[in-house]
């Protein structure tokens, strides 16, 4: 891990760069699109909710959350729950539904939550994530704008 | 000049008893694919990252490894790297991947996807 952070320190003009590209089609969209109302929003793609509801049972939720950690700083968890606390935020859709509590919320809302199947692994993931600055390759560690 | 056959010691690559059955299955229904082919490509934040395929034939600098009926190419560049490698499959109920136990790597990114040699 301190070789990572050496690493980071070294190239900060390279990862932003990189960062910048990955990100550039995306935040573009989500700042036209989105309104005052919609901003605490997370979005489930259709391969997502298809996902979910072959998964899950009745009751069950799928929760995301955020945490420090990864090459990046924040990563995502993923797990299954069955209990909502007072203060998360369910996203339903097609029957299913997404949980997270408002802190990790802070981090994630805008993004887009997806299913994505390849050959080496099928998971889930978050994409579009418009409070990213720039993300690790795998897609699970991100680092926040400031 | 008499032709020596070299035969390996052991294979370059190992799979789980999970991953054989995954194989079979990925294979069962795709006639048209003899195999799956495993790589590595420069990607990540540590450097490196595998890279897992169908493939319809072998090419010539491809390792052959045949475990238990199911058959995994090793691409050139990916040899060395692979070397003593073990190939499971992990399943759980919000995802599934192929993971690789690599004996070789010094260090690996958050994730496990990306790691260096």
């Amino acid at each position: 891990a301190g070789q990572q952070i050496n690493h980071l320190h070294q190239s900060p003009k390279y990862l932003h760069t990189a960062g910048l590209q990955r990100f550039g089609s995306a935040s573009t969209q989500e700042t036209s699109a989105a309104s005052s109302a919609a901003e605490d929003q997370v979005y489930l793609t259709k391969s997502c909710v298809k996902r979910l509801a072959e998964i899950m049972e009745k009751g069950e939720y799928l929760r995301i959350h955020v945490e420090g950690g990864g090459c990046s700083g924040f990563q995502y968890k993923f797990s299954v729950d069955r209990t909502k606390n007072e203060d998360d935020r369910v996203f339903e859709q097609g029957g299913v539904g997404v949980i997270m509590d408002q802190d990790s919320l802070e981090f994630v809302k805008g993004a887009t939550v997806d299913f994505s199947q390849e050959l080496i692994r099928s998971t889930f993931q978050v994409l579009k994530n418009p409070q990213a600055d720039h993300s690790c390759s795998c897609g699970s560690s991100f680092s926040v704008k400031l | 000049v008499n032709k020596r056959k070299i035969l390996p010691t052991r294979a370059a690559l190992t799979l789980t008893p999970a991953a054989v059955n995954k194989i079979r299955l990925l294979l069962q229904d795709k006639p048209e694919y003899i195999a799956l082919k495993v790589g590595v490509r420069t990607r990540g934040c540590n450097g490196l990252t595998y890279t897992l395929d169908y493939t319809k034939d072998k090419d010539k600098s491809d390792e052959e490894v045949l475990q238990d009926g199911v058959r995994v190419f090793i691409e050139k560049k990916a040899q060395l790297t692979l070397l003593g490698t073990e190939m499971d499959f992990v399943e759980s109920k919000l995802s599934s991947e192929f993971v690789f136990n690599n004996p070789n790597i010094k260090g690996t990114c958050g994730c496990g996807e990306s790691f260096n040699i």
